[in-house]
């Protein structure tokens, strides 16, 4: 930060190259029409994200974004894709009417409009010399993994625990709807659509280790 | 230094983004992805606007913390609801679990 | 200028990248590629339909496994960088913390077999199934 006009230009350079490109690759993720891409893209997109953080003077948000949103989430998401094959149905990507096609134009449009009135009409608060080229240094980065963990876990310690069973919660949560999948598929309902409704439903069923294997011991034992 | 709202105008395009996906899709992995990109949409905007506020605190901060991790969980949640919702109406389509038996009577 | 050695190493890192992959190109043999080249190898069986298959839902268990543990490494990467580790009271946090979602992964470790088919209940199902199919058949007249 000499102050000198190739720094000062670096960082709008700097902002507009990373925004453009987390902004294709977010429109890439809800319309390409393969959703492997899709998802792939998303992943990508989440650790350009972090980009944004250290130029937020936020390293360790940027060190979690990574770990988490490209780490945990695209790979679940891909997981997710792998045990639906359904998913990768490109008949699902055709709009489902004129109407909604509409309404998801109008809220797009609404976003942008609003955006820009956000960006040009409204006064907002600046840090004091950011528009002479020497803006002031706000945060101590070598401070700043130091404050934050006093923050988070010296004076407000509770939201860790309160973390640690939110996780809990989503892996008790996540056993019992396979639970609750397999008592359905053991003893399925009789209902007007889905796998209970027709008898060949069974075979549709995603399952390769199901009643594959021992199906030729019991033809045997039948006959 | 940036303004800041060109953080916000970024944040406010990736939150529309993300509702036009949850709009307009009807693959539910895809509103799934549209709901991220919502979050991180939020993110950026919080971890910005605890930046330029008058006096700097770890709120924000800690704050984006606590969603990348609500976040994680809930996607974990998500994706699970997803494969309940495939075994049980054999498809991924939202809002549409009569599909199969309408092509099927067709 | 402090930043000349990065841009150093970040040229030198894009031409690598780019010579290693045309010299791959120029030295590999360019032999005729059609279909049953380009085709996956199945122990020299034909393949049937794409190569993206369904897997049982349970391996899914494992990923939100994952999940966890890295939100969970990630506190604890705060907490290892600052001084506060040191700090008694935080430590008994730390150990609450860890407790509580080793506890949460323990129990799920447990009830894991018990969301698979085992071998006897998938006997049961694909019985009914074959009691259901013979009875629809023998409704329709069979063949």
């Amino acid at each position: 930060m000499q102050g000198n006009e190739l720094v000062d230009l670096l960082e709008p350079v700097e902002f507009i190259a990373i925004a453009a490109i987390v902004l294709f690759l977010a429109y890439l993720a809800l319309e390409h029409r393969d959703i492997v891409y899709a998802v792939f893209s998303f992943g990508i997109m989440a650790s350009l994200v972090a980009g944004f953080f250290l130029l937020l003077e936020a390293p360790f948000i940027a060190g979690m974004q990574i770990a988490v949103y490209t780490g945990g989430i695209s790979v679940l998401i891909i997981f997710g894709v792998l045990l639906l094959p359904r998913a990768q149905d490109t008949t699902l990507e055709a709009f489902e009417g004129p109407s909604k096609r509409r309404v998801g134009l109008l809220v797009s449009i609404f976003a942008v409009v609003f955006a820009a009135a956000l960006a040009l009409l409204y006064e907002w608060p600046a840090p004091a010399g950011w528009d002479t080229g020497i803006p002031q240094q706000r945060v101590d980065l070598a401070q700043s993994l130091e404050q934050l963990a006093v923050w988070l876990w010296g004076e407000h310690g509770i939201y860790v625990q309160m973390i640690a069973l939110v996780m809990v919660t989503a892996l008790v949560g996540a056993i019992a709807v396979l639970k609750m999948e397999k008592a359905e598929r053991m003893n399925p309902e009789s209902k007007d659509y889905g796998i209970g409704s027709s008898n060949d439903g069974g075979d549709e069923t995603p399952v390769v280790d199901g009643p594959e294997e021992p199906e030729d011991e019991q033809e045997e034992v039948a006959e | 230094m940036i303004p800041l709202s060109w953080y916000l105008t970024f944040s406010f395009m990736m939150i529309g983004l993300g509702a036009y996906g949850m709009a307009v899709k009807r693959n539910l992995i895809r509103v799934l992805i549209g709901a991220e990109i919502m979050a991180n949409g939020v993110t950026v905007a919080l971890v910005a606007l605890s930046l330029y506020m008058e006096t700097f605190t770890f709120t924000g901060q800690a704050l984006v913390i606590l969603v990348i991790s609500v976040a994680a969980a809930h996607t974990a949640l998500a994706m699970v609801l997803m494969l309940m919702y495939n075994s049980r109406y054999g498809t991924v389509d939202l809002g549409r679990p009569g599909i199969q038996e309408e092509m099927q009577s067709e | 200028m402090d930043f000349i050695p990065v841009l150093i190493w970040a040229l030198l890192g894009v031409v690598l990248v780019v010579v290693m992959l045309l010299a791959s190109w120029v030295l590999r043999p360019h032999v005729l590629q059609n279909s049953e080249k380009l085709s996956s190898y199945e122990c020299g069986e034909e393949p049937i339909g794409p190569a993206r298959i369904a897997y049982p839902y349970n391996y899914f268990i494992y990923t939100i496994l994952f999940v966890v543990v890295d939100v969970m490494g990630a506190f604890l990467w705060l907490l290892a960088s600052s001084s506060l580790r040191l700090d008694i009271p935080v430590v008994w946090q730390t150990l609450i913390f860890v407790v509580i979602i080793m506890l949460g992964i323990n129990f799920v470790m447990r009830t894991l077999p018990q969301t698979t088919l085992d071998g006897k209940e998938t006997l049961e199902l694909y019985q009914e199934r074959k009691e259901a199919r013979a009875h629809s058949t023998g409704h329709s007249g069979g063949h």
